[in-house]
């Protein structure tokens, strides 16, 4: 309840701020900036109050609220119980805004010495507004008898929770989801100083404060995406660290357009071009974070995703369509209004310079967020035109991008030796010549050594090797210069080693599905000796299944993991992953089949009644009537043998009805089943019968039907783990690559913000 | 017209017409049984697991066998390459992708969404349970 109130007094709150910053910004009257300040810091106060009320309710298990009963129990550990905070939409919601919230502390901070903050506070603050919005609507506070009123009662408080979805209970899950929205809320601040600097009609001292703030979002966004992908490959077993699901591009859409915002604000500082286009574009990071979170919040996706978010109701829907036409509108009414003063600087620079290829690095970057874009929504895209939602697969989005990033390969390596070489044409192929004799060495030798026979994936070798040797060229003579330049050329040099780790691992990947009987050693893939020695259980009635991997006289141990989920009613698997540097091995569990289960496992039992006919398979099948004839009364009576049967009428779609007749064969106590089969393929047991002798058409019999070759058909002597092993070849160069683009990126930081302060200094 | 602009509508024509061809050579269609049965591409079969039918992962070809009934009652076997995804049995509907096989008389699907019932779809009854 009080919550409930807490987040109406911060909406509240923020709203005041955002007319003091605005009224200052109009008037410049001194009183309402104070008043601005302090209701802003009265809505983060109110939001850590929100926050840590929730956090209590939680601790304290508190499942009276809605949503503490929805995602979590009283089982969970305290990381775990933590994580539900943001485990549902309300809870992600609130996440997003408490890193709004405190982001805004420092922004309001730094861009009130640079000069900016009413303006920026009054954008941002609308920003803090909305999402506070959200949180009136879907209000994470509700008692359950508010969820369901009127079938569960006023005061109710359940017992215990749902629990939090086993998939998620995994350590990715208290560190993910904080450094993902936090990179989401940091995209506000790029839209908050753009907007700002359009009210200022200051249209290019504003690229200097925002620059930091630009490669922060892009650094922290990045890291959550990189996360995203190590938890799914790791232990969510989909057996890649990236698959184009709506939820990954939602958040590297976003991603590509700070980048590319990163690019054309370098050559905004240079030359002073492309005031307009980088205005658009830093409002577009933020504006694609709204559209992403459209996308995956609002159940337009429905079936099309693998993180599948069910329907949250028109409310969210509308409100959110609401949201991003508030600020496609903010944007763009303040473009056009500032249309005319805008400076239009024609770009002077050749098509040899540094500027051009920022230039075209950041088109193509914006040109791979419209593909991914068009595909995520292509949903939405076919129903308006075609009246039917259909969905794009995923070699679309490896189509469009991998050309995209041959040129991006290129214009890295080129942009880099051009920086550093301004001067005449002539010298610059000579410093060119270098890195495309080994991008050609290294090409060449992955066609002939490696088979390496995809024209467009030899092509991506070739430009990430050269943006890789030319990065590594460049950025050697920067480091011995000043370090501190050297993020560009560092995080090129990671992006390049991404390229080849995406080649290595997405083109010579190689899997196999083994079934591992427990204690007989199988080869698969090419050398790898694999034994099932057992399985042991761990926490939470998990089982650890372990698999001795041998290869070339070295021995490892992989523990993959399955367990029944209660919470999912079903079979949970972890993969279990041996790092040999140049490659992973990679084992997913499939099943376990065990001993003596076999038969039955595939054995389906199915009650007939006379004259009945039901499906199974693709058979029809009718029980006609008990096969009893008279010599065999006449034997049962004796005490001879006795064979009893019952006439089925077997029926394949398209083809004639069938007799087939099952039978047990009775002596002396002892009952053997005599099996009867239809085709090779369907087998027919008999496994009671219950005649009624008064009416003959109430007599049942229940059958046992097997479809041999489906499950196995012999019993098995020993548990049988089925896994799928795969081989991820130079997977290390992914992550590697990844660290080595943060790494440049937070070199970037610290420069540009010691700059950003040494600007202020000056001024 | 400078022939700078020319070259710049150039490429962003053949961009448009590249991404356009992709999307309409990777679009893959939502359908129903009868739908998936009168075409060859490939499809997403969309429908909910028969749970009174047998379903069953078959060790020897690596494959997990259920039935769909599409929302018009109409049901299909799918063999899946693999076995059930994580969240199939309280799934409240499934996508299979792939393409039916009219030879074998079964779709041949490569992978299974699954969506699932979130906390919007919970009941007043399963809270009431929880005492």
């Amino acid at each position: 309840m009080l919550g409930g109130i807490f987040v109406k007094l911060a909406f509240l709150a923020c709203l005041v701020s955002i007319i003091g910053f605005f009224e200052n910004h109009r008037t410049g009257n001194a009183r309402a900036l104070r008043v601005g300040r302090i209701f802003f810091h009265t809505t983060v106060v109110t939001i850590l109050i929100i926050a840590a009320a929730q956090l209590y309710n939680i601790l304290t298990h508190q499942f009276q609220y809605t949503y503490v009963w929805s995602y979590s129990s009283r089982d969970l550990s305290l990381p775990l119980l933590i994580s539900t905070f943001y485990a549902g939409q309300e809870g992600s919601f609130m996440l997003w805004t408490l890193f709004t919230a405190l982001i805004g502390v420092f922004l309001m901070a730094d861009s009130s010495r640079k000069g900016y903050e009413p303006q920026v506070m009054s954008v941002y603050g609308t920003i803090q507004l909305m999402l506070l919005l959200m949180m009136v609507v879907k209000n994470p506070f509700a008692y359950v008898w508010e969820s369901w009123p009127g079938q569960v009662e006023v005061g109710f408080a359940p017992k215990d929770g749902r629990g939090l979805n086993p998939l998620l209970q995994n350590y990715w899950m208290v560190i993910h989801p904080q450094v993902l929205f936090s990179g989401f809320a940091a995209m506000g601040v790029p839209y908050a100083y753009a907007v700002a600097a359009l009210m200022k009609r200051d249209y290019n001292n504003w690229i200097r404060p925002a620059t930091p703030w630009i490669v922060y979002g892009a650094t922290v966004l990045g890291c959550g995406i990189m996360m995203g992908g190590f938890w799914a490959y790791e232990t969510l077993g989909w057996g890649g660290y990236w698959g184009w699901d709506p939820v990954e591009n939602s958040s590297l859409v976003p991603w590509l357009f700070s980048v590319g915002t990163i690019h054309t604000i370098l050559t905004q500082r240079k030359s002073g071009a492309f005031v307009r286009t980088n205005l658009v574009m830093a409002m577009m990071c933020f504006l694609m974070v709204l559209y992403s979170t459209f996308l995956t919040r609002s159940g337009v996706l429905g079936d099309t995703s693998v993180h599948s978010f069910v329907d949250p109701g028109m409310w969210v829907y509308w409100l959110l369509i609401g949201i991003i036409g508030l600020f496609v509108g903010i944007g763009g009414v303040m473009l056009f209004l500032r249309r005319k003063e805008i400076p239009k600087i024609p770009p002077k620079h050749s098509y040899v310079s540094r500027e051009f290829a920022l230039f075209l690095g950041s088109a193509t970057l914006v040109t791979a967020a419209v593909f991914i874009t068009v595909g995520t929504s292509s949903p939405i895209i076919t129903q308006i035109l075609q009246g039917k939602t259909t969905a794009v697969d995923i070699s679309y989005y490896v189509t469009t991008t991998v050309p995209l990033g041959i040129v991006i390969g290129m214009l890295t390596g080129i942009g880099q030796l051009l920086w550093w070489n301004r001067t005449d044409k002539a010298s610059i192929l000579k410093v060119l010549a270098i890195p495309i004799g080994i991008a050609l060495a290294a090409t060449l030798a992955s066609v002939l050594l490696l088979q390496l026979h995809d024209f467009v994936v030899a092509l991506l070798v070739f430009g990430a090797v050269f943006a890789l040797a030319a990065n590594l060229q460049v950025g050697w003579r920067i480091v011995k210069g000043n370090p501190k330049f050297a993020g560009g050329s560092i995080a090129h040099v990671g992006l390049a080693i991404m390229f080849l780790g995406f080649v290595g691992s997405a083109k010579y990947d190689d899997k196999q599905t083994v079934s591992l009987a427990q204690g007989e050693a199988v080869h698969c893939l090419g050398g790898y000796k694999l034994t099932y020695t057992g399985y042991k259980p761990i926490d939470h009635e998990k089982y650890a299944f372990e698999v001795n991997v041998e290869k070339e006289g070295r021995q490892y141990v992989v523990a993959p993991i399955m367990y029944y989920s209660k919470y999912n009613d079903g079979l949970m698997r972890n993969p279990d992953i041996v790092n040999l540097i140049t490659k992973d091995f990679y084992l997913a569990p499939l099943s376990l089949e065990q001993a003596g289960s076999g038969e039955d496992a595939a054995t389906k039992q199915l009650s007939f009644k006379k004259g009945e006919t039901k499906k199974i398979g693709e058979l029809e099948v009718m029980f006609v009537d008990f096969d009893f004839p008279v010599d065999q009364k006449a034997a049962m009576l004796e005490g001879r043998e006795v064979k009893i049967g019952a006439t089925l009428q077997v029926k394949q779609y398209g083809k004639k009805p069938v007799e087939v007749s099952p039978s047990k064969v009775m002596n002396q106590g002892q009952v053997i089943d005599k099996p009867a089969m239809f085709d090779e393929k369907h087998q027919f047991t008999i496994v009671s019968m219950k005649p009624d002798r008064e009416n003959k058409d109430n007599s049942t019999v229940e059958i046992g039907y097997k479809e041999l070759g489906a499950g196995s058909s012999k019993k098995a002597d020993s548990d049988v783990l089925v896994v799928e092993a795969s081989i991820k070849p130079y997977i290390n160069l992914v992550w590697s690559g990844v660290i080595v683009v943060l790494v440049g990126f937070i070199v970037t930081i610290v420069r540009r913000a010691q700059e950003a302060r040494l600007k202020e200094q000056v001024a | 017209m400078k022939p700078k602009v020319i070259i710049a509508a150039v490429i962003v024509v053949a961009f448009i017409i590249f991404g356009s061809y992709s999307f309409l050579e990777s679009n893959v269609e939502y359908t129903d049984v009868s739908g998936a049965m009168k075409t060859h591409k490939k499809v997403q079969l969309k429908g909910a697991w028969n749970k009174d039918r047998e379903s069953a992962f078959d060790v020897k070809t690596s494959t997990f066998t259920f039935y769909l009934k599409d929302d018009n009652g109409q049901e299909c076997k799918v063999v899946l390459d693999g076995a059930a995804p994580n969240n199939f049995e309280m799934a409240t509907s499934v996508v299979a992708k792939g393409r039916y096989m009219p030879d074998q008389g079964y779709f041949h699907a490569t992978e299974v969404l699954t969506k699932c019932p979130s906390k919007y779809e919970a009941q007043a009854e399963e809270v009431k349970k929880s005492t």
